[in-house]
């Protein structure tokens, strides 16, 4: 079954035709060519596939492409759109907070949906936000005072 | 995955129009996060979901003359995140804070929490110890199922093919009420329980009575009523330990891959120790 959506991505309007059983995170990457968000364990638990739904850290391949309909989604892709880092992206690069890097977009999807709702958090705090990403590096402490270091610049 | 259609209606007369759809398999749809890996696995098959999200009053979370409803399509952070359900019915808003990762919190139900009917699911046994009622609808009526009756094995439930869960009411607890819901797992977040306990206390006369309900320890959340007589005989240290003991002999656990069933049994005893020593802290505390 096919569903004509509109729904933004990024802050613009797209308008897409998706399958009923087609994931956002199929629709995302397939469709409109955004692999930022990665396809890892497609089972809700490794977290490189989140994006922001309504500013609210998902993960989108638990997330049919046709719910998306009417709803806000961003993606890795939005973050440099001005041509510049965003601070929690310069953070993660100067701390070498990234080893193979597939896990990262999922990484600073959560953290910025997080920063938004908890702008000044504990170093707990952010590894409780974080449970959901898995990092298979093994890069963690990097991972997260790279999050407190941009908390300070975003707040 | 396997194709399935996808309908999204706009009240409940169309919702379950589509559920009854003659010769086809239709399951009624919240936030997708069992529902998309089972289909994808082939262990959930249906010909279409229909997504009861938008259907009135099933984001709802709402005081009411019995006490308090909580909708089937309420997700799980703003059960951890409500006043309202921290007010009087906090153990059950630990429950819903304890479920997976801040993702899957931003997507999962309530009612899909309570319909997959996993037993390690992590809003049930919070939902015993507090006494709620879940309201079932289909096309010709709507019921009530006490929670005790609610879970009937792994994975079954009252619910039936072409019903919907509307949500469930939870009666409002006596004044200075305190509940703590537990859980341990292999790793501190977004894993399952190898064991969870949910304790509950409220005063009685002079008294306090008292409920504590086990998770991941049986096929369906069990109550120890053995227990909870126990706790209301007393709550020091020596009725604690007996609680504990009386708490792991009602539990049924399994071995599986995660945990041995002589390892749960003792954390069972355990955590139960815990989860009543949590509560009584609270309770002194007034908070």
């Amino acid at each position: 079954m096919l569903h004509e959506i509109t729904f933004k991505v990024n802050d613009e309007t797209v308008t897409l035709a998706v399958k009923s059983h087609h994931t956002l995170l199929k629709a995302l990457r397939e469709q409109l060519g955004l692999t930022g968000a990665k396809i890892g364990c497609e089972n809700g638990e490794c977290g490189a596939c989140t994006v922001l739904m309504d500013g609210e850290p998902v993960n989108a391949c638990l997330v049919l492409a046709v719910e998306a309909e009417g709803h806000s989604i961003e993606t890795i892709e939005n973050l440099n759109k001005s041509g510049e880092l965003h601070p929690l992206q310069k953070a993660f690069v100067k701390n070498n907070a990234i080893q193979c890097g597939f896990c990262t977009p999922g990484m600073l999807m959560m953290a910025k949906g997080y920063l938004a709702k908890n702008p000044n958090p504990t170093e707990d705090e952010v590894r409780e936000a974080l449970v959901g990403n898995l990092c298979r590096c093994t890069g963690y402490i990097r991972i997260i005072e790279s999050v407190l270091e941009a908390a300070k610049e975003v707040a | 995955m396997q194709p399935f259609d996808y309908y999204k209606p706009k009240d409940f007369d169309e919702a379950f129009h589509l559920l009854n759809t003659p010769g086809k398999v239709v399951y009624p749809y919240a936030g997708g996060t069992d529902f998309i890996p089972m289909s994808r696995d082939g262990v959930w098959k249906c010909d279409a979901v229909v997504d009861i999200k938008g259907l009135p009053g099933m984001r709802d979370i709402q005081e009411t003359p019995e006490g308090l409803f909580v909708g089937a399509a309420v997700r799980m952070n703003d059960i951890a995140s409500s006043e309202l359900v921290a007010s009087h019915w906090d153990v059950l808003a630990q429950g819903a804070a304890s479920v997976g990762s801040q993702q899957i919190r931003n997507r999962a139900t309530l009612g899909g929490n309570m319909c997959t009917a996993s037993p390690c699911a992590d809003t049930p046994p919070a939902l015993c110890v507090l006494n709620a009622s879940v309201i079932i609808r289909n096309a010709q009526s709507e019921r009530r199922v006490p929670i005790a009756d609610f879970f009937k094995w792994v994975r079954k439930t009252a619910v039936q093919l072409g019903d919907i869960v509307i949500g469930v009411v939870i009666p409002r607890p006596a004044k200075g009420a305190y509940g703590s819901y537990i859980k341990l797992s292999r790793r501190k977040g977004s894993d399952l329980s190898l064991v969870s306990v949910a304790a509950f206390t409220y005063p009685n006369g002079k008294a306090a009575n008292w409920k504590l309900a086990l998770g991941a320890v049986a096929p369906i959340p069990v109550r120890s009523p053995e227990a909870e007589a126990i706790l209301e005989d007393g709550t020091d240290e020596e009725h604690i330990e007996r609680a504990a003991k009386a708490a792991a002999d009602t539990s049924k656990p399994i071995s599986d891959v995660r945990a041995s069933e002589k390892y749960r049994k003792l954390m069972v005893a355990n955590m139960t120790k815990r989860a009543v020593r949590m509560t009584l802290e609270r309770r002194g505390k007034g908070g």
